[in-house]
């Protein structure tokens, strides 16, 4: 892994670093005022980690979790790539509560499997929107997403998705966790993004910097 | 008349780009910290006039540090610098004793407004 | 100009609204489904002509595509449609709207800020006719038109659940047709089948739509009924058991009589899974048996 840590220069990196604490920041906060979504994101955790080694990456970063429920959805913009957000089995009970869904089910006319299971790509689609939105927003580029995909994954069987990058290329895996105080639901945000967009990134970090000359 | 600033924030980047907004010609003494504690010692060693504080912190957070310069020096003069302005935090802040929240990234305009602001404040002090 | 065209030839619902849900662009799509032209919604708030759209879940999507530019999506899974529309020709008996698949994202200005949404209505009612009947097909069973044993476990499952949520009772009757071997023995198997086609449809008139009829084996059935206690269960067994042995069958130019039993199980603290239900309404059944046939147990 040692090419991985000459991708950036340290100061590059610590641009990186503030740039994503301010958008989580953000992120946090205007979740809460315009939404009513109330969640807290931990500072980020950034790396550069190379195709091949991005699922042994991602197992030991989940250390002790089995079932979980996998939200993947990919963002496509000069920064590309795709966001994957980890619920533990049985966040979408908890999470049902967050839009006040008591007699939803009756209301919507589903049951409440389909109804849990919607809530949470919904939720989920709205906080990853959020991340790369503010991400984006700083560093003048705007992305378009596939719809989010909900899959249920045993991660002590398989590897859990299928990344989108080459075994031979770079991934910048950006890790937040996320918690819900108010659900008690506390997860995993990461995003991926490809190689192709760390030429654009070193830029537009420096670009970031200038802004302020 | 305001002579002593410290940036309390663990991002080298963050406390460049607050430097780069301050207007040229300031003549102020900056003092920096990297995290909460050393925060609170430098204001200890140096009581600056004005200080610019983040939150999210390692070894001691912005809200813990702010609590303890607000005890060394209750009428000590602090703007808390954060992405995060959600009005829980902002009241959590003020009752902590912070002048006012400071959006972060911060800009020539609002850094320009926060040094006004604290030399006011500070004038209030002093009289 | 081209753009234009597609704006309005496109097989897809599109209007566009700004921050104070007021319509902007409203196509032609929209106008021939909806019945509403566009002179008359454009310029007025969506909400004026479609209030039911003033829910939590479409403002909260549509605060998130003006505050972060993502896109959002209302499925039909969840929402069925947003648009009520009536459902195309053919398939207007299956649904009462047309089930739409509908997407929401942001349009920015010349300072890349977002100022607007659009919002993309597709319809999928084809789609959703098709699935339905596929999973029909595999819960079906194909002689009787009851549910079948693969049916049988997974609503079973979910039933006791929502008995659990709500606190409402759920009852299980076993039923299996006494002595069908000399049914079909004495008047071959078409009769047999008709015999046991008849039985459902007594049975399915006599209970309601909320009760589940599956057909669990060659002639034996179970019925699921959420909601019910034991005593309205036992008043429901014995009133299906009169309808089959109070009243003849007939088939070609045979009539013969025919009678059922039945076992009965509640959901209650000893027995609170599919497991035990199953077991106990089996064992109630063979009581039923060995104490002459023809009763409910």
């Amino acid at each position: 892994m040692n090419s991985a840590e000459h991708i950036f220069s340290t100061e590059e990196k610590d641009i990186l670093q503030e740039v994503m604490n301010i958008a989580f920041g953000q992120a946090t906060a205007e979740l809460a005022e315009v939404i009513d979504i109330f969640v807290i994101l931990s500072v980020p955790n950034i790396k550069v980690v190379k195709g091949r080694d991005l699922p042994n990456y991602f197992i030991n970063e989940m250390d002790g979790s089995n079932v979980v429920n996998l939200i993947e959805q990919n963002f496509l913009g000069k920064f590309s790539g795709q966001a994957l957000l980890i619920f533990p089995s049985g966040a979408e009970k908890e999470l049902i509560k967050l839009f006040n869904q008591e007699n939803a089910e009756q209301s919507y006319n589903v049951d409440m499997d389909t109804l849990e299971q919607e809530t949470l790509v919904e939720v989920g689609n709205i906080l990853i929107g959020a991340c790369i939105g503010k991400i984006t927003e700083l560093l003048s580029d705007f992305v378009t997403y596939d719809p989010p995909r909900l899959m249920i994954q045993d991660l002590s069987q398989s590897t859990p998705a299928q990344f989108p990058v080459d075994e031979d290329s770079f991934a910048i895996s950006i890790r937040t966790v996320f918690r819900f105080e108010q659900q008690n639901v506390e997860g995993y945000l990461f995003l991926i993004t490809k190689q192709r967009s760390i030429q654009w990134l070193k830029k537009a970090l420096q670009t970031f910097l200038e802004s302020f000359m | 008349m305001l002579k002593s600033l410290l940036i309390v924030d663990d991002s080298p980047v963050a406390r460049m780009i607050m430097k780069k907004c301050l207007p040229a010609e300031h003549g102020l003494l900056i003092y920096e910290a990297g995290n909460g504690q050393e925060g609170v010692e430098q204001y200890q060693t140096h009581r600056p006039d004005l200080t610019f504080m983040d939150l999210t912190m390692p070894v001691m957070n912005g809200f813990e540090a702010l609590d303890s310069i607000r005890s060394i020096n209750p009428d000590a003069v602090v703007i808390v610098s954060t992405a995060d302005i959600q009005e829980k935090v902002i009241q959590r802040v003020k009752d902590l004793g912070a002048l006012y929240t400071m959006k972060k990234p911060p800009s020539k305009k609002s850094l320009a407004e926060a040094l006004e602001r604290g030399e006011e404040a500070l004038s209030r002090v002093q009289q | 100009m081209i753009f234009a065209q597609i704006f309005d030839t496109i097989n897809n619902g599109l209007l566009v609204i700004d921050r104070d849900m007021k319509v902007n662009y409203w196509n032609r799509w929209m106008a021939m489904h909806s019945g509403i032209a566009a002179d008359e919604i454009v310029g007025s708030s969506l909400f004026s002509h479609f209030p039911e759209l003033d829910q939590p879940h479409f403002r909260r999507n549509c605060k998130s595509v003006l505050q972060f530019g993502n896109f959002c999506y209302f499925s039909q899974r969840l929402h069925k449609y947003l648009f009520p529309m009536p459902a195309p020709g053919s398939l207007a008996d299956s649904f009462s709207h047309m089930q739409q698949s509908c997407s929401m994202g942001p349009l920015r200005n010349a300072n890349n800020e977002v100022e607007m949404l659009y919002i993309s209505v597709q319809d999928v009612t084809e789609v959703v006719s098709y699935q339905k009947k596929l999973v029909a097909m595999s819960n079906t069973d194909q002689l009787t038109g009851a549910y079948n044993r693969n049916y049988m476990e997974s609503h079973l499952i979910r039933e006791i659940e929502r008995s659990r949520r709500y606190n409402h009772g759920l009852s299980l009757l076993m039923i299996d047709v006494d002595l069908f071997k000399v049914i079909n023995d004495s008047y071959g198997h078409p009769c047999g089948d008709y015999a046991l086609k008849t039985i459902c449809q007594r049975i399915t008139a006599t209970i309601r739509k909320s009760d589940s009829l599956i057909r669990y084996g060659g002639d034996e059935f179970c019925i699921i009924m959420p909601e019910t206690t034991k005593k309205d269960a036992y008043k429901v067994a014995h009133t299906i058991r009169k309808s089959i042995c109070d009243h003849p069958f007939t088939f070609a130019d045979m009539t013969f009589n025919t009678t059922i039993s039945i076992g009965v199980a509640n959901l209650d603290q000893d027995t609170d899974d599919v497991e035990s239900m199953l077991k106990k309404a089996d064992e109630a059944l063979y009581t039923a048996k060995q104490s002459g046939r023809n009763t409910v147990t």
